[in-house]
């Protein structure tokens, strides 16, 4: 059903000047679906979201929320949905109370309504010990609850978080994405973050940005399978302590189907090694084998498919070298699109990051 | 009679930006069924905020407190206090007033609006309920008229304080003193809204302030060198400046011309606020 599709993104793209910020962005999320919204700093996160939420409008393109268009609807878009922007900006002179009323009343609820949806967000974002405090009070991480609990009040069908869980120390995030997944169920999140594991834990779906665009959008499972790499732990152990890190990185170089051998930190006497495969064919038999060989003693030895922080790696690896560049973008990184050398919303310069 | 001129003004020019307003197109938003009738109550919670937060920063008891003491100090200090020339009258009130309004209220309670609100990222959560741009420039020119307002009230205590209780310092006619207030309603009116363009352009409150403050001031003083530039620069300057518009008023003298002048200022610097802030989606 079509009316199903509660975030239609067709095409957007912005241009700040000289430089494309998004670049022709579509995407579709569904009822009932938490989608993860990824990419790096300066990718066009936050600019997608606030042209979904009307704060700005896209150079090019349009975008339907609940089947209204921004553009035409712009008010009911709004109605239907819950924002939080990133850092959670707060009126800080207000108290939390206040604040939610405020937000309540520009909402066009009335009272009764108010104090039934001001208790549950209270209960949810767990807000009742501060509900007469001044924000300015408190700590990033309770703003950052209030910044939720006025996304919430109007119980919107649609929610848009910009970063929802920065601020949370890690028991509110778990508990903040269980309460994600339950509201999921019957509405619509769109999430962004760059934390990958809050991803797997709370979303069935990821959108990855680079650049401007959209370079993934899949399943989980789908994206992590995607590159078909296969990744194996070792740790092994040498009895006699005899044992060379660069001889054992060359005797797994030297299996045949190894692509890279990277060794990770260890403790004591044991070492680990992460080996990828070419392809997906399993490794771990000769993998052993040479182990026995060589006579070395096996503490550990582990096949993961590939996470999705690889996958995200693998698909922004771009990104983050270009960063750290400060002459023109050579002909491997990217060679068509010369105007976004300044690739962040701020359009801070390269040079200042590197 | 004068009074009763000045409460009808009053209702009137409250409701003259309103009005121009939603006759100016919003190309953004084309207003199709909107499920949402209260415009007002919009504007009333939102201009609610905003004198709530005057009241809670320094600003209100700040900008009240320095204007009540300079128009109290320009009265009775000095050669030509009200002790000196020994007439029942307020006219010296009414010569401080504008330049406190142009030179430090308006300039003060509109340097935050827009500006302040830009800089610590809550336009963005403001904007993205479902609010009409048109209603946050106008909740925010109401809530700094208001604290105008009460500043204005507060000043009254002058007057009545001197020639109605608890001293009987005259008889005062209090013709003049209301067609005053009406002049420095007008001239707050006009000066609110330019504070709040200046405020929508630029997201630091002290350039706001002095933006402002030097515009308006400056907008003030041209009338000073009316008397000295003859023919048509002259003319020019008189028409412009809020000097000159002005006086009459403290005289006792209510100018339509000045009325238009004053409410022309007032819708043409709301309406450039209106779009300054809606230029944030295009820029």
């Amino acid at each position: 059903m079509s009316n199903d599709v509660m975030i239609a993104a067709s095409e957007l793209s912005k241009v700040y000047g000289t430089f494309r910020a998004l670049d022709k962005v579509s995407f579709e999320v569904r009822r009932g679906e938490v989608v993860g919204f990824l990419g790096p700093n300066g990718a066009g996160k936050s600019t997608t979201m606030r042209i979904l939420t009307c704060f700005l409008a896209p150079s090019a393109g349009t975008a339907k929320l609940n089947g209204l268009d921004i553009f035409d609807s712009s008010l009911e878009v709004r109605q239907n949905l819950g924002y939080l922007p990133q850092r959670a900006p707060l009126y800080t002179e207000l108290s939390v109370f206040e604040y939610l009323r405020f937000a309540a009343s520009l909402r066009q609820l009335d009272r009764s309504t108010f104090m039934k949806r001001a208790k549950t967000v209270v209960e949810v974002c767990g807000l009742a010990q501060v509900l007469g405090k001044e924000i300015r009070q408190l700590s990033h991480g309770y703003r950052q609850r209030v910044g939720l609990a006025q996304a919430l009040i109007h119980d919107p069908p649609i929610l848009i978080l910009d970063e929802p869980t920065s601020d949370l120390d890690p028991n509110e995030k778990a508990e903040f994405l269980d309460y994600l997944k339950q509201i999921g169920r019957d509405r619509t999140v769109l999430l962004s973050t760059h934390n990958l594991s809050e991803v797997e834990s709370a979303c069935g779906r990821a959108i990855i940005v680079s650049r401007g665009r959209v370079v993934a959008d899949g399943m989980l499972g789908e994206l992590r399978g995607r590159s078909g790499k296969v990744r194996y732990t070792l740790t092994i152990e040498d009895p006699k302590g005899a044992l060379r890190a660069s001889d054992v990185s060359e005797a797994l170089a030297a299996v045949s189907g190894v692509a890279t051998v990277e060794q990770k930190p260890s403790q004591g006497k044991s070492m680990t090694f992460e080996v990828s495969g070419a392809d997906d064919s399993d490794l771990r038999p000769q993998i052993s084998q040479l182990v026995l060989q060589k006579g070395w003693m096996l503490l550990e030895l582990r096949r993961d498919s590939q996470t999705l922080e690889d996958v995200f790696r693998a698909l922004t690896v771009g990104d983050a070298r270009r960063n750290r560049k400060l002459g023109a973008p050579s002909a491997e990184d990217d060679d068509e699109d010369e105007d976004d050398e300044e690739d962040d919303d701020d359009t801070a310069a390269p040079a200042a990051r590197a | 009679m004068s009074a009763i001129m000045t409460t009808e003004t009053n209702t009137d020019l409250l409701e003259a930006p309103d009005s121009t307003h939603t006759s100016v197109p919003a190309p953004a938003t084309p207003s199709r069924a909107l499920t949402k009738p209260s415009f007002f109550a919009n504007v009333v919670t939102i201009a609610g905020r905003e004198v709530r937060s005057y009241f809670d920063s320094l600003t209100a008891y700040v900008v009240i407190g320095i204007t009540l003491l300079a128009v109290g100090g320009w009265m009775f200090a000095g050669d030509a206090s009200f002790w000196k020339t020994d007439r029942a009258t307020m006219v010296r009130m009414f010569e401080m007033l504008p330049w406190m309004i142009t030179g430090i209220v308006a300039p003060g309670v509109t340097m935050r609006s827009i500006a302040e609100e830009k800089r610590s990222g809550t336009l963005e959560l403001l904007i993205t309920l479902p609010v009409r741009d048109s209603e946050v420039i106008l909740g925010k020119y109401i809530g700094a008229m208001s604290l105008v307002l009460v500043l204005l009230v507060g000043s009254l205590l002058y007057p009545v304080a001197m020639f109605v209780w608890p001293w009987k310092l005259g008889v005062l006619d209090w013709g003049p003193v209301w067609s005053g207030y009406l002049g420095a309603l007008l001239l707050s009116f006009a000066s609110v809204s330019v504070g709040l363009f200046f405020s929508s352009i630029t997201e630091n409150q002290i350039v706001a302030f002095f933006i402002t403050s030097f515009s308006l001031v400056g907008l003030t003083a041209l009338g000073w060198a009316v008397e000295s530039i003859p023919g048509w620069g002259g003319d020019v300057l008189a028409f412009v400046s809020f000097l000159t518009r002005f006086q009459p008023f403290a005289r006792g003298q209510i100018d339509i011309r000045a009325v238009v002048y004053f409410l022309s200022i007032a819708i043409i610097f709301l309406v450039a606020s209106f779009r300054s802030l809606e230029s944030r989606k295009w820029s």
